[in-house]
């Protein structure tokens, strides 16, 4: 694989980031460029497709609407960078499938050709946090930090699509991870790697009582851990741990407070953005009081 | 789920092998013929471990010996899987049981028994391009931020790419 250079990628933001959480696009956006990324913004993306409910319709149309994304980026051979975990799932499961086989290529082209389109299989598909650690470095993010976030205990959650199936996305340990903690060690946090750190957020179960015991079970661990709040990657996991803590702290009349934070907000921070720069007022769990205490 | 119990389960269907064939017809419908039973999918199976009834092991055993009322049903256990892919970490014969189960659900979808929020979210994408709502609180959003606003999405192009030959 060749590259035209590294330090250019188009960025994949998906439904989630674009119309729910563009406060998370914004901080992706304002932190790359310090960090050295240039992001090259293309048009006709779509929906990755999500990697539940469509792929759980038709598995040969979700390759296709996913390879026609992926084509768009080989048009000008970039990376594709993604900042969702559900978009990297499919982007990089399909990327690969169709590196893979031939057969299974060649159909998707068939049905691309319709539009005058073709999955050629000439870059790669990357989560945002694989390229910094990858192509920049940890030491490159801490030289962008200027108020490092001391004090700040951030308890981890991985989410699973980041680093599985490993056999597709070859980020990590998927065991074992390091990157997540390297990445807060970076900007001067604490990680807290604690028993539920690599538990599933459940979002992609059919049943309410599967995530609801799941959710529970995280946010307490980290409540006994004494963190300040969590840190991830992924919009899903923050849907089910931001809105579903209020639902389920009411229901179970427990008080969580656990605040969720989207890596690149935390990192916003500590490059000397303000909290509003990040969106941190838009959480329905309010992280204030915490950042009153490390941005004091 | 003990063996007594898995027995009295076998017992009480017909055995159907047509159905590994039936399933073969999906994109990796066919990796379950893999598996030995051993059972290394189930430990660290958070559906497993949060409900009594979900068992990957299982429903790739229901999936060999073709027992395919209990699979392909809107309240099929498949629908609980987290789609986490542990098991397929775990799995020493690369069976991959969230695809073999992805199989099962796309079995579902396209015989109409799949739950409704399936078809509910995937028929969204075909209509606007994306899973989620866009409102002018989107857009307002972004503008404060001052992130550039949405173009519109080409669902003509996906509609045309997803009809089959």
């Amino acid at each position: 694989m060749t590259y035209k250079s590294i330090g250019k990628y188009i960025p994949f933001f998906g439904c989630m980031m674009t119309t729910k959480y563009p406060w998370f696009e914004a901080a992706v956006r304002k932190t790359a460029a310090k960090i050295g990324m240039e992001l090259i913004d293309i048009d006709g993306f779509t929906c990755c497709p999500d990697p539940i409910y469509y792929q759980a319709r038709d598995k040969m149309e979700w390759y296709t609407i996913a390879a026609r994304n992926i084509s768009l980026a080989e048009d000008l051979g970039y990376d594709l960078i993604t900042t969702c975990s559900g978009c990297t799932a499919t982007l990089s499961e399909v990327n690969l499938a169709l590196k893979e086989d031939p057969g299974l290529k060649a159909k998707v082209n068939e049905r691309l050709k319709k539009i005058g389109r073709e999955f050629k299989g000439s870059i790669n598909v990357r989560h945002a946090v694989t390229v910094i650690r990858d192509d920049f470095g940890f030491e490159q993010v801490t030289k962008t930090v200027t108020r490092p976030l001391e004090g700040l205990k951030v308890a981890v959650h991985y989410g699973c699509h980041l680093l599985k199936p490993s056999r597709v996305m070859r980020v990590d340990d998927p065991n074992h991870p390091t990157i997540l903690e390297n990445l807060l060690k970076a900007i001067g946090a604490e990680p807290i790697h604690h028993d539920k750190t690599m538990l599933c957020c459940g979002k992609a179960c059919i049943s309410d009582a599967i995530p609801e015991q799941m959710i529970m079970d995280i946010l307490e661990t980290i409540k006994s851990r004494e963190a300040d709040c969590m840190g991830l990657i992924c919009p899903t996991c923050f849907d089910q741990f931001d809105i579903r803590q209020i639902i389920l702290g009411r229901k179970h009349k427990k008080k969580l407070d656990v605040p969720i934070i989207y890596y690149f907000q935390l990192l916003g921070l500590a490059q000397g953005l303000n909290t509003k720069d990040v969106g941190l007022q838009m959480h329905k769990v309010k992280a204030d009081q915490i950042f009153e205490k490390v941005l004091a | 789920m003990s063996s007594d119990k898995q027995a009295q389960t076998v017992k009480k269907h017909k055995l159907n092998f047509a159905f590994r064939e039936k399933l073969g017809t999906f994109a990796e419908g066919f990796r379950h013929n893999y598996c030995y039973q051993c059972g290394a999918c189930v430990a660290d199976c958070p559906a497993s471990n949060y409900s009594k009834e979900f068992n990957p092991r299982l429903i790739i055993l229901k999936a060999l010996l073709g027992f395919e009322d209990e699979l392909i049903k809107p309240d099929s256990e498949i629908w609980n899987c987290t789609n986490c892919y542990t098991c397929s970490e775990r799995c020493p014969q690369d069976v991959r049981p969230v695809d073999v189960i992805i199989a099962l659900k796309n079995m579902c979808y396209s015989e109409g028994k799949a739950p409704e929020l399936i078809g509910h979210i995937s028929d969204t994408v075909l209509v606007t391009g994306v899973t989620t709502k866009i409102t002018s609180l989107s857009e307002r959003r972004r503008q404060e931020l001052g992130l550039p606003p949405i173009k519109g999405y080409p669902v003509d192009e996906i509609k045309k790419i997803i009809e089959a030959d």
